[in-house]
């Protein structure tokens, strides 16, 4: 195996990172490309990239990839041409290719460059160029069927169906490691061995690319955001100076003639107001767009929308509103699920959709927006929307609720069922969906970040899942609150409403207290109980109730007194304490003091355990 | 077990001189590791943490950084006392980790060869967690108990505080 000889680390650094980020842009304009086949401008940016890679690789050596790249670039031109018009059979195998890139590419990042399986791929890329190349158009609408007619032609063996995807398979493992990797791809070739794998699978591979490819531990800064960053630390320096002037008017008994009181407040609102420039300032070089995440979406609903036989017609809106770098990490899992689901269970067939007088092609919207301190992502089919009474008889029928529970649920409450593990309407689990495990993962996941979910839906028009998260996870607004003389912030992400209220009108249900709050029944945790705080005073009738939401649920924290809103810190209480119920984490005060944070998703649980069952 | 009996590196030079922190605890001399203790410093105001162990005080606030601490009294089942001008907190690194541990008062840095250390007589009254004591050192005027504080938490009791 040929190791990366590579003379010049920082120019494989730089053909590495274009490499990358040419690649992540590539899927999606290929996928913008089979909607828009005409577009000129889009196939000579595809064209483009391809050759930028093939050139820079053919200058490092990278022969494989060279190999690769230089057939596609082939294929493409004559689509540039108009020698070939752009069908999906087409678009699967130059996929394919970029697939093998990205594969080939993600080796040389890992520093281990593999003998790799390209021949078939190449193969496949061959009768493109052919001159009667028109009659694999003619079978392209099924795609494939082209492939195999094709690989006869070759070299390969007749009885070699799978390899459709020696990227594919290699891939999801070489992100795990690269020793494992070479084993299954020169398996590939036996004819014998290939027999038992799946049979052609269209590009799946994508959900896991993005991520293998994308490197987090570098992050690319606008050069003016790094200016203005400079500026602002100058003004900090500027004040400090300030302050250290007006110690020393202090120590030398100046300060009464110099009116220190009045320089003093000036000189604390400027470095209040230049902290917080430069607090926002570094928050915006960690903030990319969500664009990173949603780009690799087309390709996902492009291959599911075909395994399905259903046609989707994906609308991204806001791709470019920006969110916090660890958000983003987070959040690509839910939205896969999400989507998977608004496609499976969501959208109808083509037939179905006809029948019950929609248009043929479903629509789905992936929205991304800001609103205050959160970012709100939509997912929003047409489809048929949650059947709430088939949700409920499934929970029935799994023992999860009883009859008489479901008639007085809530739509709401049901639709809550949907994210308990394992539940699942579907009757048999397919590889796409129906293990129940999606929506767990959603719930996870979002309750990891501080974020709420809500469900709308309307039965035979579609529904709506939508996600509000925080944009960042380092510092936080809170809210503060006593609790018999000891200080707790909650986040105020997950804080709803704060009322005053009577405590005469809380109710007691099966021991545990709730409050009736307008058309709803507020199940209430006494953060005294909870954290065994001493009573200190007396007891007052009325007290705070702070309703907070964690992802689905909503419940109510019984506090003594507000204190007020706060921007904190998050810190860590280190390994030690890292695991207490209901305790997020710790934050330091104005005035040096420890605070708690509250960790809602973890008081829900924890409520859960004691109202539960 | 073995290297428990040799608290500072170096495990066969028993000639070597080690430094040790002695601090008292209910009328005792105990000592640690010198190299563990990164400070010694008063009592702040502690902020309890609900829902831990009962020895555990709370979390402080030490420049920027959040520290666990343990009431060594409690800890070793000792009657527990007031706190006072002499109280101290020696904040320790434990494995990569600051905890701090509240002692009636610390007193000085000591110079021992490590020949003096004697294993630890095989019943200990008492609370003192076995564990954690890796000898007893025994001068002309004094009985030092040494202790090896990252041995402190028991197997379980880790995994309490992080497995909860």
């Amino acid at each position: 195996m040929p190791q990366i000889d590579c003379e010049d680390q920082e120019l494989l650094e730089g053909f590495l990172s274009e490499t990358t980020e040419l690649l992540e842009k590539l899927d999606d304009d290929l996928i913008s490309l089979e909607k828009a086949s005409g577009d000129t401008d889009l196939m000579n940016r595809i064209f483009r990239s391809i050759h930028t890679i093939k050139g820079a690789s053919s200058f490092l050596g990278f022969d494989l990839l060279v190999k690769v790249t230089h057939k596609t670039e082939d294929v493409l031109n004559r689509l540039r041409k108009g020698e070939l018009t752009v069908t999906s059979g087409i678009m699967d195998v130059i996929l394919e290719a970029t697939d093998l890139v990205k594969l080939l590419v993600s080796d040389i990042k890992a520093g281990d460059i593999q003998e790799r399986e390209t021949e078939s791929t190449i193969a496949k890329l061959l009768p493109l160029l052919l001159e009667s190349a028109g009659v694999t158009q003619q079978v392209s609408s099924a795609p494939s069927v082209v492939i195999q007619p094709v690989k006869t032609e070759n070299e390969m063996s007749p009885a070699a169906p799978p390899e459709p995807s020696p990227a594919p398979d290699a891939s999801g493992e070489s992100a795990a490691g690269p020793a494992p990797v070479a084993a299954p791809v020169p398996a590939a070739r036996p004819a014998a061995d290939v027999a038992v794998k799946k049979a052609p699978v269209p590009p799946k591979p994508a959900e896991s690319k993005g991520d293998d490819l994308s490197d987090s531990s570098t992050v690319r800064v606008d050069v003016k955001r790094l200016d203005d960053l400079m500026n602002q630390v100058g003004e900090l320096v500027l004040e400090r100076n300030r302050m250290i002037q007006l110690n020393q008017d202090l120590q030398q008994g100046e300060a009464e003639r110099l009116n220190f009181n009045e320089e003093f407040g000036k000189l604390t609102k400027r470095m209040s107001f230049v902290t917080s420039e430069l607090q926002m300032q570094v928050l915006k070089m960690r903030m990319i767009p969500v664009e990173k995440v949603f780009k690799k979406f087309p390709r996902i609903v492009r291959s599911l929308s075909r395994d399905l036989g259903k046609e989707v017609d994906l609308q991204i809106i806001g791709e470019e509103t920006e969110l916090d770098r660890s958000v983003v990490d987070e959040i690509g899992d839910p939205l896969i699920h999400l989507i998977r689901n608004a496609m499976d269970h969501g959208l109808e067939t083509p037939d179905v959709r006809l029948a019950a007088g929609k248009p043929r092609c479903g629509t789905l919207i992936l929205a991304a927006v800001h609103e205050g301190n959160q970012i709100i992502i939509s997912i929003k089919d047409d489809g048929n929307g949650i059947d709430s009474d088939r949700v409920g008889r499934k929970a029935i029928e799994k023992g999860l609720i009883s009859e008489e529970q479901f008639t007085a649920m809530s739509q709401r409450e049901v639709f809550d069922l949907l994210f308990l593990p394992g539940f699942s309407t579907k009757d048999k689990a397919t590889d796409l969906s129906g293990r129940g495990v999606g929506m767990d993962v959603v719930k996870t996941n979002i309750k990891k970040l501080n974020g709420l979910i809500e469900i709308k839906s309307t039965k035979g028009l579609g529904s709506e899942f939508i996600l509000r998260l925080p944009l960042t996870l380092a510092i936080i607004q809170s809210l503060l609150v006593e609790v018999e003389g000891e200080v707790y912030s909650i986040p105020l992400s997950s804080v709803l409403e704060t009322i005053r209220v009577d405590q005469r009108k809380f109710h007691l249900i099966g021991g545990q207290e709730v409050l009736k709050l307008r058309d709803m029944v507020l199940p209430l945790i006494r953060l005294q109980k909870v954290f065994n705080v001493q009573q200190r005073s007396d007891v007052s009738d009325f007290c705070y109730v702070v309703v907070v939401g964690a992802a689905e649920k909503r419940m109510g924290l019984v506090v003594t007194r507000l204190v007020g809103q706060q921007e904190v810190a998050i810190k860590s209480l280190g390994n030690y304490l890292a695991n207490i119920p209901g305790i997020a984490g710790s934050t330091i005060l104005g005035d040096g003091r420890v605070a708690l944070i509250i960790d809602p998703v973890g008081m829900t649980e924890g409520c859960e355990g004691a109202v539960g069952r | 077990m073995n290297n428990a009996l040799v608290p500072v590196k170096g495990g066969d030079a028993h000639g070597e001189l080690i430094q040790l922190v002695s601090f008292s605890l209910d009328q005792e001399e105990y000592g640690v590791d010198v190299l563990k203790v990164r400070e010694i410093i008063r009592m702040p105001i502690v902020t309890r943490v609900p829902n831990t162990p009962y020895y555990v005080e709370g979390v402080i606030n030490l420049r920027g950084k959040v520290v666990p601490i343990i009431c060594m009294r409690k800890k070793f089942g000792l009657t527990e006392a007031e706190n006072d001008k002499q109280t101290r907190i020696m904040v320790m690194d434990m494995g990569g980790e600051l905890m701090g541990f509240i002692v009636d008062a610390v007193s000085e840095v000591i110079r021992i060869s490590g020949s003096e250390i004697q294993p630890s007589p095989a019943m200990v009254a008492g609370g003192v967690d076995q564990e954690c004591i890796a000898g007893v050192i025994n001068q002309a005027e004094r009985l030092l108990v040494l202790l090896n504080l990252e041995k402190m938490f028991s197997r379980d009791e880790k995994n309490f505080f992080t497995g909860m």
